[in-house]
């Protein structure tokens, strides 16, 4: 069955987006991501516009962080303070991210922008998480604890404007929450993601926040600057297609109760394993596009005006 | 392929048979099965029927040497062509053409081959065929937004590339014997009406040819536009984008709520 998709004004196959949104739902609930950065390629694999696809995107993102932040809002794992904090960096970077995105589609760079970020932070997150892993899953079958990283000071300490957060235990300056707040903000308009995967590292390995608290924290502050971003794509790119967003939050939200179920039942570190071969096999497609002659080095876009 | 409903085909036949031998002088007669398309939620293209009648000078005279040409036209609008260059390893958008005043569809069908039809010159006057659309003052500018030169075999390349384009998306299409006689004086012609159609008003004009000269044309508007839900979302989209975009996101938030909700029943 087709449908005729109002904003991206194509017709598209529901079967195949709902597939789409279950088998992404699916993987988002398990393995705990919002899953923005697999969908965003795929939409623009099928041929979505970009802008589209990345603007679109942020309403699954939305939807599927709601269900993380309240599942984590009752289990009381969130630190509000460092949440607010880090949504004020992120509130900042989505603003600079959509006024970024709108002068790079007027150059006509968009579309190569997006694809280069993505191949750039798929590849490095996917290799990271790749060796990780696998030297986890060594050193559980040579029955030796991986060695932990230490506890002491690094140079975030010694930044100015500390404040307490009394539920990650941290006594720390508030500029490096602000800067990975704005950094993902600005991720997350031009790609169309929450950037949890850039954010939880960030918050675990810079900020030195608590893992319990981490995930969902991390949910709290992404409802928000998605929802910002959502509403701005839609406000000046005229890029948010309810219909495809529909599509993708139903597939989404059934995927992800299955996800998380099949979690449960798979060993952790081969199932980031699988999620790290998943992002290199994707970033190598998009960074092949970007290398390989095009079969028609021209292309022609609707002159529209921009507000 | 949608199939047309039979009693518009029917009724656009009897309208042509009946106005046909009222004619005196050597003209066209023509309607299209269609006025209207609509596109809704389960468009995936269409086709319009295009049926005519010459009705000759003479009555019972043979219709010899005559041409039938259709030209289906969109609403035109500024395009902009960009070619992709490598820098670095990396191919990217790199000097630009836009052309001011560029056709979004542009369908002609004939009889014959266009160039037997009649001359180029003609043809070019008359702004028949996808060759001789004339796409306005080109403006080229380079990677980094300034206007430059192009020589005129570099801009032809740009023009060619937007018109290869839209043929690829089957924007722009040709039919030579894309209309067909039946029998001495009906004619009819079948245009293709992809998904990816822009909006608006369309034209369709029949030009009637003998001996390579123009003797009559006629022209009917089509008018194309979403319809239903379509128009409303696209509406709402373009003139309130800041409330459509609230809604989309509290939609969306109101999803995951009722999603968690579920959950959490045993």
């Amino acid at each position: 069955m087709q449908i005729y998709l109002p904003i991206a004004e194509m017709p598209v196959s529901v079967l195949t987006i709902l597939a789409m949104g279950v088998a992404i739902g699916f993987l988002s609930g398990m393995f705990g991501v919002g899953g923005g950065f697999l969908m965003t390629p795929l939409l623009i694999f099928l041929g979505i516009p970009p802008a589209v696809a990345v603007g679109t995107q942020t309403t699954q993102v939305v939807a599927s962080s709601v269900t993380g932040a309240l599942a984590h809002f009752t289990r009381k794992s969130i630190d509000f303070k460092m949440g607010a904090v880090l949504l004020a960096g992120g509130v900042a970077g989505s603003i600079s991210g959509i006024f970024l995105f709108k002068a790079l589609s007027r150059m006509g760079q968009i579309d190569l922008v997006i694809s280069l970020v993505y191949v750039v932070f798929l590849s490095v997150i996917g290799a990271m998480m790749m060796v990780e892993s696998v030297r986890a899953i060594r050193a559980a079958r040579g029955g030796t604890v991986p060695a932990r990283r230490g506890g002491h000071h690094n140079w975030i300490h010694g930044l100015p404007f500390k404040m307490r957060f009394r539920r990650s235990k941290l006594y720390i300056s508030v500029i490096p929450p602000i800067l990975v707040g704005y950094f993902v903000g600005t991720l997350s308009a031009i790609m169309g993601v929450g950037g949890g995967f850039i954010m939880i590292p960030a918050m675990i390995y810079l900020l030195r926040m608590p893992t319990n608290v981490v995930i969902g924290t991390s949910f709290f502050q992404i409802v928000f600057v998605t929802a910002l971003t959502g509403v701005m794509h839609a406000y000046t790119n005229f890029a948010v297609d309810i219909v495809l967003g529909f599509l993708l939050v139903i597939g989404g939200v059934v995927g992800a109760q299955y996800g998380v179920r099949a979690a449960e039942r798979l060993p952790a570190e081969q199932l980031r394993a699988l999620l790290a071969a998943i992002l290199l096999l994707i970033s190598l497609r998009l960074g092949y596009e970007l290398v390989t002659t095009p079969t028609d080095l021209y292309s022609v876009v609707d002159v529209v005006p921009h507000r | 392929m949608i199939a047309l409903p039979a009693y518009r085909v029917a009724l656009a036949l009897a309208f042509v048979v009946l106005t046909a031998g009222l004619a005196r002088a050597d003209q066209l007669v023509t309607d299209l099965s269609e006025h209207q398309i609509a596109i809704r939620s389960n468009f995936t293209g269409t086709q319009v029927l295009l049926f005519g009648a010459v009705e000759a000078r003479t009555p019972g005279a043979r219709a010899i040497n005559r041409d039938i040409v259709v030209v289906v036209q969109g609403p035109n609008a500024p395009a902009m062509v960009r070619r992709k260059e490598r820098v670095a390893g990396i191919w990217i958008n790199h000097d630009s053409v836009t052309y001011p005043d560029v056709p979004g569809y542009y369908a002609v069908a004939s009889t014959r081959p266009l160039e037997v039809t009649t001359t180029s010159d003609i043809l070019n006057a008359l702004r028949i065929g996808i060759e001789s659309i004339d796409p306005g003052v080109a403006e080229a500018r380079a990677i980094d937004g300034t206007e430059q030169m192009l020589l005129p075999e570099q801009e032809t390349a740009f023009w060619k590339a937007l018109i290869r384009n839209r043929q690829r998306d089957r924007l722009y299409v040709s039919v030579p014997g894309g209309v067909t006689f039946l029998g001495q004086t009906l004619f009819r012609a079948r245009i293709d009406i992809p998904a990816n159609v822009p909006v608006g008003l369309y034209t369709a004009k029949v030009y009637l040819f003998q001996d390579g000269d123009v003797i009559d044309t006629i022209s009917s508007p089509l008018y194309i536009d979403k319809r239903g839900i379509e128009r409303l979302i696209y509406r709402m989209a373009h003139s309130d984008p800041l409330l459509y975009g609230l809604l989309a996101v509290l939609g969306a938030a109101f999803a995951g709520w009722l999603a968690s909700a579920v959950m959490r029943r045993p």
